[in-house]
């Protein structure tokens, strides 16, 4: 078996470790035995939406992210067909704000998306930031999904459903206790951390989804996830009194 | 009036409390006196001579404290926060002390705008801005614009600038009294880089940037193929670096000549230092043979790579606060060392950053194939630490997660090899400080003492 990831924008949207999500789910992967191909694209690269199993994007900072925003508007046509076709992707914070409807800043312009996701972004003043847990529904209820979010857009679905529920911490906007979005096989959030990290359980769901459009039903041989799962639970017990603050 | 001299006798009354009580490097006398008089800083600096601020990401200790030693051994009365008490209460609290002719100030990069608004500081060096407690200062460019703002409250002041860091050279951009450092090509330049990189955009037309190559993180030789906008010319440039074991030398050139110096202090950034100290002496017109006597024998402070002897163990202890300074302090201590046991001590408290995603960002391939007999994990964050090794393909037979510290610390002391190095994040330095203190250990430099 193989996976095919392309990680976009990996030298502009490379905030809060966000590339230690492709370091994980390579490692995860080659731990079974399955091949892994990585494939860098940034601007002007063509993004064929039929070459990959799961694409990656991360956060940056508001410049860089204003570059990938400008590029990423002719690859979105390539990258909705692909998730339309059911390819698994990731996108983490800027990345997230970058795939919904539109962004809109302080000064009340507005940045369009590429509408991935029925979501759009709004800029608030104080940013949403500390630790997080939410609840992912298809990964049941024995572990969380943790992380840590730093960001001052807020973010409100339209028809889309959440990835979770806010256990503790802000998630998409402070307000109604969703984190994140999915569509089909794709997902955005703002947990870094890095995301996968922390979560072999999700890590293991995104491998999965990926391999299963080429290779149908595939069973992920068990890893030794001890440390990661024991990392997962003390951090969300220390912070589960604070609420993710300090 | 009155105000000010009540401020400065309270804060000096705080000061001699807490010394007395033994609670050295403590702020709390500029905390108090700036409570009372919030404009304190503009009288305690109005008399000096000179007022030099030392500000940027990484290296604004060893250069400030270097760029000191330098002018007292040129004979001047020099002033300066030796213990990285470097936010505005910290600085205050040095200025109480004693008054002198110089004051060299190290300044938190976040905090510049609260010492520039009082301070008519004459010179500021700004080493290099790198991604560093990004909970903190969130993003790069912002913490661009607050020192633009808070270099505007100095209009009259000479920079002195890194021309390697396009975040820092956007800082020059239409001002009038600049000076450029930079290193030319050299033996440790790289075509390409492995590490995470910021400065990718150009201050100007606000298009990518291209690189000719890069020296560590994005400090390097660059250039906007866009606008035309590239790496400005160094006033001071160090070219034929020459690497050994034991020290780096180099040959600085300047505007009216040239010279020779030899650092005991290793890794690419203590060159950075090195130069940025020597410029700003140099543009103050000390002569160079006093600055070449001062580097020879500078060694640096506090934990910054200090090393302790302790039970027949050399301890190296050294800050590692974000991505680039691990990435570097591992290339420096990997290529230097026989077997020994590594300890990386993570937290995560708000002098440490919350997020520790960046480890992530950290090069750290080196360690896969690094002679290390043990890697112990310590700290808040020892497990996430743990996770790092993990993925980046360490074998996880030779890794323990030791959170508590002192425990850790006996944990080093039962293995065998006679080489031990301490990764400390800020609130874990002073911490293994105290604990091999405590039991012993003797630090191999005293703090500065043959030149302070």
């Amino acid at each position: 078996m193989k996976l095919r990831i392309c990680h976009l924008y990996p030298e502009f949207l490379n905030l809060y470790g966000d590339r230690g999500n492709i370091l994980v789910l390579k490692r995860r992967a080659q731990w079974r035995g399955i091949e892994v191909h990585i494939t860098q694209l940034s601007l002007g690269d063509k993004l064929d939406p039929k070459a990959y199993d799961l694409i990656f994007l991360g956060g940056g900072p508001d410049q860089e992210q204003g570059v990938a925003s400008d590029d990423l508007r002719a690859k979105g046509p390539w990258l909705k067909e692909a998730v339309e076709e059911g390819v698994t992707l990731l996108a983490i914070c800027g990345g997230y704000q970058l795939l919904g409807q539109y962004y809109r800043t302080n000064s009340g312009e507005t940045l369009p998306g590429i509408g991935v996701f029925d979501a759009y972004t709004e800029a608030g003043n104080e940013r949403l930031k500390g630790n997080i847990a939410i609840r992912v529904e298809e990964l049941g209820d024995e572990t969380p999904v943790i992380g840590f979010e730093n960001h001052g857009g807020r973010t409100f679905l339209g028809n889309a459903s959440p990835l979770g529920s806010v256990i503790y911490g802000d998630g998409n906007n402070g307000h109604d206790q969703t984190e994140g979005v999915k569509y089909k096989n794709a997902f955005g959030t703002y947990l870094h951390g890095p995301l996968l990290s922390k979560n072999p359980h999700l890590a293991d769901y995104l491998i999965g989804l990926a391999l299963q459009r080429v290779y149908g039903e595939v069973e992920l041989q068990p890893l030794d996830n001890s440390l990661e799962l024991e990392v997962n639970r003390s951090v969300y017990q220390r912070f589960l009194s604070t609420k993710g603050k300090w | 009036m009155f105000r000010t001299f009540l401020a400065i006798w309270i804060g000096r009354l705080v000061s001699f409390l807490s010394r007395w009580l033994k609670r050295g490097g403590t702020s709390l006398p500029g905390y108090i006196a700036l409570k009372i008089d919030p404009n304190l800083m503009k009288h305690l600096t109005s008399n000096y001579k000179k007022v030099i601020i030392v500000t940027g990401t990484n290296g604004k200790t060893t250069t400030a404290n270097l760029l000191a030693n330098i002018l007292k051994a040129s004979g001047l009365k020099v002033i300066h926060n030796t213990e990285g008490a470097n936010m505005p209460a910290g600085v205050t609290t040095t200025l109480l002390e004693s008054p002198g002719e110089v004051a060299v100030l190290e300044v938190d990069e976040g905090t510049l705008i609260h010492v520039t608004k009082q301070v008519k500081a004459d010179m500021v060096v700004i080493t290099n801005l790198l991604r560093d407690q990004l909970d903190r200062y969130h993003e790069l460019e912002q913490l661009v614009q607050v020192i633009n703002r808070s270099l505007s409250f100095i209009p009259e002041a000479t920079l002195v600038l890194n021309a390697d860091d396009s975040l820092v050279t956007s800082l020059g951009l239409n001002k009038n009294n600049v000076k450029y450092f930079g290193l030319a090509r050299n033996e440790l330049s790289q075509e390409k880089t492995t590490e995470v990189l910021e400065g990718h955009i150009c201050p100007i037309c606000h298009k990518p940037l291209e690189f000719n190559f890069y020296h560590y993180s994005h400090l390097g030789n660059y250039f906007c193929p866009s606008c035309s906008y590239s790496r400005p010319k160094a006033d001071y440039e160090v070219n034929e670096v020459k690497l050994s074991f034991q020290q780096v030398c180099f040959n600085l050139n300047y505007p009216e000549g040239e010279i020779y110096l030899k650092t005991q202090m290793p890794g690419v950034y203590n060159i950075y230092n090195v130069l940025a100290a020597s410029s700003t002496a140099l543009q103050l017109n000390v002569k160079p043979v006093t600055i070449m006597k001062v580097v020879d024998k500078f060694l640096p402070g506090q934990g910054r790579a200090e090393t302790f002897h302790l039970q027949n163990k050399k301890i190296t202890l050294m800050l590692v606060k974000n991505p680039t300074g691990l990435s570097i302090g591992l290339k420096t201590i990997i290529t230097n060392s026989k077997e020994a046991v590594y300890l990386f001590a993570i937290n995560d408290l708000a002098a440490d950053g919350r997020d520790v995603s960046w480890l992530w960002d950290a090069d750290i391939t080196l360690l896969v194939d690094a002679p290390y007999n043990l890697i112990i994990c310590s700290g808040l964050r020892a497990g996430d630490m743990a996770i790092r090794l993990k993925y980046e393909g360490i074998k996880m037979d030779s890794v323990v997660v030791v959170p508590e510290q002192e425990a850790s610390v006996n944990r080093l002391l039962s293995e065998s090899v006679s080489e031990a190095v301490i990764f400390c994040t800020y609130t874990n330095l002073a911490l293994y400080r105290r604990i091999l203190r405590k039991r012993g250990a003797e630090s191999e430099v005293a703090y500065m003492s043959s030149l302070s």
